[in-house]
Parts: structure tokens; C-alpha cells; sequence
């Protein structure tokens, strides 16, 4: 008696286990055949990506049928799935290089990169010299700088990130001879990280900076050589620590990657550019 | 004295874990509760995920999830049975085979991340989808699963087995019938074990289920999992941390609900089996 109840169950289940595997096979195949779209792929920076995103829901609501993903994962590997094929275009947070003139960059907007500190700390005006001196570990504390007897904390990006590459050219340093007490990662963090030490120093986007002063974050900009950071410096180029936001293609774009990228260049997007908190292009 | 000493300790421990869970769970639901609505649970992402909801991410998270344990549940428990049950106690390939899986349980989920998308998205041609970022975790969630249901196997008294025998019953129905559900309670410790990491995890989905915030229509799709997209909320996106909030909230609650559902399901379909 217990032997066959057994038997039916185990007949049920082989039904059920037959059912669940068609199931499976029609979600993952049929789909696939019935959305026969034209498809661009975007790989790379993580800060150009919301951006990216942004523009790509807009350019798909004005062309139906076409569909565009975008991915993360750094500027290194927006410059290296464009170079080997596995992405119609990268993104990359900051200029080409002389070693990528293999390929082709399309500026979509900029970045201005600007130093903050802790809003306590009374030092409002710095030099490319100071920070210098303070990222490599020659002035050490705020009170030769002419702020409160408190140590300094150097707040540094973490390697591979675009803004870290652009900080060391601007000031001419190489990443070994910073001494840095905190490794970050994106400028959230930055922001966070400063916001928590009154002691702190740090570099992000000016626009994440303005915005987060904004809400009331414990945060300010110093003056840096003279020249206030914010969007309104870096877009009349009076503002020098800046990036260019590109995409980058190699070789023959094809004429959907050629649309994006114009439409990802035009007025049409000033509004997300902004919404982002970069500084859009001038048209 | 020393007694009341020991026991004063053991109940400061017990509350201080609690009230770490707590601040956490209440810091978030002050910062993300206001946030939350059914429109933001059912509704498409805007704005770089700043307005909007979190709709298609919730359904991504599910697919995804769906899929690691659509792999990891029944090979898991098969690897675990043989461990258990087919290979003698110190057999050399096992505890070969145990000791590869307790490195593997050690390794840095980014490491799986690298290699789901060298060998799931770009080998074998899955590109970023959600079927890539479902196996990749289960090949992360695997280790802990197997072990844990292991030990509860090997927990199981073998006075089982010998009645098992005596009755004449096969191994596979022995297995089935009488050890499996007997270490019901292991079993659904791993799972819980595996299916909390893998709701909560990033690094190994950024670079195989990817970043797509659509909503999937098929497995082959990209779709952004919750993790990922809290992570990117509060790292990427400036003034996303209300949004980032609300979304942890609901991760949270997620894990919460699965843990329930694996503890119902491994008390219902393992101990009704031995109860008959």
C-alpha cells in the first residue's frame, strides 16, 4: 500500500519535474526568437553609466524597436570592450591616451574635479603647491597651513578610478608617492568619508560637491589657485582639473551607434547632462 | 555570583546582536520608509533611479534568484548525498573534493564575478543576462550548500540507515525517504545561508547579469539585481541615497520572506515524507 503510494507520487512528480523543465526551456528560448530588435551595447565608466542609461531610455522611447544596454565596469574596460569588440561603444570617464589612438572618442559632457574639505576646517584657499605638499605627505597638519592644530587626513581614489589618473597629471605626482591614510572609491564615498573627518581632504566631482553642499552636507570647496570650483568655472574652461565624458569607438561605426552617439552629443539631453550633475556641452 | 556573572554576559551578548540588527533595520526604515509605496515597488526606475520605482530590478532579483537555485538545489543536495552516503569516511577524493569546496567557499565573490562573465557571458556566449548572474551564483552559493547539508547527512544516526537496510529498502529511497528529510533542518539552514547571499550580493552580478534596469522579457536579457542596484544608488548617483534606502528596505524584507518560505518548505515537503 505504502509502495504504491509512492510509486503515484513519484509518477506525479515526474510530471511536474517534465512541466518545469519545458517551462524553462519556453522562458529562456521564445523570447529570445520573438524580439528581433536592433541592439546597441554600451560597457564602462561607472560615472559616465547613469548618464548613459539616461540617454539610451530617451533615444529607445523616440525609436521603437531599438533597444540599447548599458553596462559598468570602469573606464579600463569601457576602453578594452570597445578595442576587442565585445561592445559597440565604452564609456570613459577622462581623455584618451596616447596609447588608445586606435580609437575614437565623442565627448557627451565634462567633469570638473575639485578639492573638498571638512566645512569646520577655517582653511578656504589652497595652492596647486599645498595640496601637492599635502598629498605627498610634506605638510601634515592644518596648522602650517594656517587652520586648527589637527592632523591631516589624505582622502585618495582608489587605482583604476578615472579621477585618480587626472588628479596625479594635473599635479604632476605619481600614485606611489602619495600618502594616503584613506582609499576611496566613487565620490559618494569621498563625500562621505570628508563629510565624517573634520581633518579630512579630498577630490570629486564638483557637481556631486555642489549638490551635496546644497542638502547640507559637512563639506565646502576651498579655492584652488585662485579659481572658484563649480559648473559654472569648469563649462567656461576658466576651471583646469577637468575630464571630458566620452564615448569611445573603434574603427567603422555602424548607423545606429552613429545616431546615438549624435543624440547623446545634442541639446536634446542638456537636461539629463545637468540632471547628472556635470556639466553639459556647449551647443 | 560567577553564575550570575555568566548568565548577565550571555544576555548582554544576545541583546547587543539584536539591537545591531535593529539600528540597522530601524536607521533604513527612518531614512527609505517615507520612500516606499506600492508605486515604487511596481513601477520602472527614472532618473537614474533617483524617482521611479523598482519594479523590473524586484523581477530581475526574482529571475535570478530562481535560477541559482533551479541549479544550486538539486545538484547541491546530489553532491552532498555522495559526500554523505556513496564515498567511505576518509576516501581521498572526498575530503579532496571537501577541501576544494571549503576554498571555494572562502573565495571573494568578485572572484566569481570575473569568472561568470569570462566563462558563463563571453565563453559560452550568454552575454550579460540574467541566466550568466544565475549560475555564476549558484556556483558561489554551491560550497556553503553542500557542506551544510553534508553535515546534516552525516548527523543523521545510522541506526537509519541499518533500519532502512533491514526493511530492504533501496539506497536511492533510503536517501530520498528517510536521510534526506532527517536532515531537513541542515538543508534549510543552507539554503537560507545561500539564498542570503546571493539576494544580497553585487560584485558577482555587476559583470554578469549587468546593469539594465528594463524590465526582462526573457532569461537571456540583462537585469539589474537589488544589490546592484543599491550599490549604485549610493555610490554612482548623486542624491540617490532616499531611493537607496527605500530599495535596502525592500531587500531586506526580500530576504526576510525567503528565509520563511525555505524554513516552511523544508518543514512541509521533508517532514510530512518522514511522517508517512
Amino acid at each position: 500500500m505504502i509502495f504504491t503510494l509512492y510509486k503515484n507520487r513519484d509518477r506525479n512528480k515526474r510530471i511536474s519535474i517534465r512541466r518545469l523543465a519545458t517551462l524553462v526551456l519556453l522562458l529562456v528560448f521564445v523570447p529570445g526568437i520573438s524580439t528581433a530588435t536592433e541592439h546597441l551595447s554600451l560597457t564602462g565608466s561607472s560615472t559616465v553609466a547613469p548618464l548613459a542609461l539616461e540617454i539610451a531610455k530617451r533615444f529607445e522611447k523616440l525609436n521603437p524597436g531599438i533597444r540599447i544596454d548599458v553596462q559598468t565596469g570602469g573606464s579600463s574596460r569601457g576602453i578594452n570592450d570597445a578595442r576587442r569588440g565585445l561592445a559597440d561603444i565604452g564609456m570613459v570617464s577622462r581623455a584618451l591616451k596616447q596609447s588608445e589612438t586606435d580609437l575614437t572618442a565623442h565627448t557627451i559632457a565634462t567633469d570638473g574635479i575639485g578639492i573638498i574639505l571638512h566645512s569646520d576646517n577655517p582653511v578656504d584657499q589652497l595652492s596647486d603647491d599645498q595640496i601637492r605638499a599635502i598629498y605627498t605627505g610634506k605638510i601634515a597638519n592644518w596648522r602650517e597651513l594656517g587652520g586648527e592644530d589637527r592632523g591631516i587626513t589624505v582622502v585618495n581614489k582608489a587605482e583604476g578610478r578615472s579621477t585618480l589618473e587626472l588628479f596625479l597629471h594635473y599635479f604632476g605626482l605619481r600614485n606611489s608617492q602619495i600618502k594616503a591614510r584613506v582609499i576611496i572609491g566613487d565620490n559618494q564615498q569621498g563625500i562621505k568619508t570628508v563629510a565624517g573627518n573634520p581633518g579630512a581632504i579630498g577630490y570629486v566631482s564638483i557637481g556631486t560637491a555642489e549638490y551635496e553642499e546644497q542638502r547640507g552636507v559637512s563639506i565646502k570647496r576651498p579655492i584652488v589657485n585662485g579659481v572658484e570650483a563649480s559648473i559654472a568655472t569648469v563649462r567656461s574652461g576658466d576651471f583646469p582639473l577637468s575630464r571630458p565624458l566620452n564615448l569611445v569607438t573603434k574603427g567603422e561605426l555602424t548607423d545606429l551607434a552613429k545616431r546615438f552617439i549624435l543624440f547623446a552629443q545634442s541639446a536634446q539631453v542638456d537636461d539629463l547632462v545637468e540632471g547628472q550633475f556635470f556639466v553639459s556641452r556647449q551647443h | 555570583m560567577a553564575d550570575r556573572l555568566f548568565s548577565s554576559a550571555v544576555w548582554l551578548s544576545a541583546a547587543l546582536v539584536a539591537a545591531a540588527l535593529l539600528w540597522i533595520v530601524g536607521d533604513l526604515a527612518r531614512l527609505g520608509l517615507s520612500h516606499i509605496s506600492l508605486e515604487f515597488i511596481f513601477s520602472a526606475p527614472e532618473n537614474a533611479g533617483r524617482s521611479g520605482g523598482i519594479g523590473p530590478i524586484l523581477v530581475s532579483t526574482l529571475l535570478i534568484i530562481g535560477v541559482t537555485l533551479a541549479v544550486a538545489l538539486p545538484l547541491g543536495l546530489m553532491v552532498a548525498v555522495w559526500l554523505a552516503e556513496f564515498t567511505r569516511r576518509g576516501n581521498r577524493l572526498s575530503n579532496q573534493i571537501r577541501l576544494a569546496l571549503d576554498v571555494m567557499a572562502g573565495i571573494p565573490s568578485i572572484v566569481f564575478g570575473l569568472f561568470g562573465n569570462a566563462f558563463f557571458s563571453i565563453y559560452l556566449g550568454m552575454g550579460f543576462s540574467i541566466l550568466s548572474g544565475g549560475l555564476t551564483l549558484a556556483v558561489m552559493i554551491l560550497p556553503v550548500f553542500i557542506r551544510t547539508c553534508e553535515i546534516g547527512l552525516t548527523a543523521v544516526d545510522n541506526s537509519w540507515r541499518q533500519g532502512a537496510e533491514a526493511l530492504g529498502m533501496t539506497r536511492t529511497s533510503a536517501v530520498w525517504h528517510i536521510l534526506l528529510p532527517a536532515a531537513a533542518p541542515a538543508i534549510s539552514a543552507g539554503l537560507i545561508l545561500g539564498i542570503g547571499r546571493a539576494t544580497a550580493e553585487t560584485a558577482a552580478l555587476i559583470f554578469t547579469s549587468g546593469y539594465v534596469d528594463r524590465m526582462p522579457e526573457s532569461l537571456l536579457d540583462s537585469g539589474r539585481a537589488l544589490a546592484v542596484h543599491i550599490y549604485d544608488l549610493s555610490m554612482n548617483v548623486t542624491g540617490g541615497d532616499p531611493a537607496a534606502h527605500a530599495s535596502a528596505l525592500v531587500l531586506i524584507a526580500l530576504i526576510i520572506l525567503f528565509n520563511l518560505l525555505a524554513q516552511g518548505f523544508s518543514d512541509r515537503w521533508l517532514y510530512r515524507r518522514l511522517a508517512t
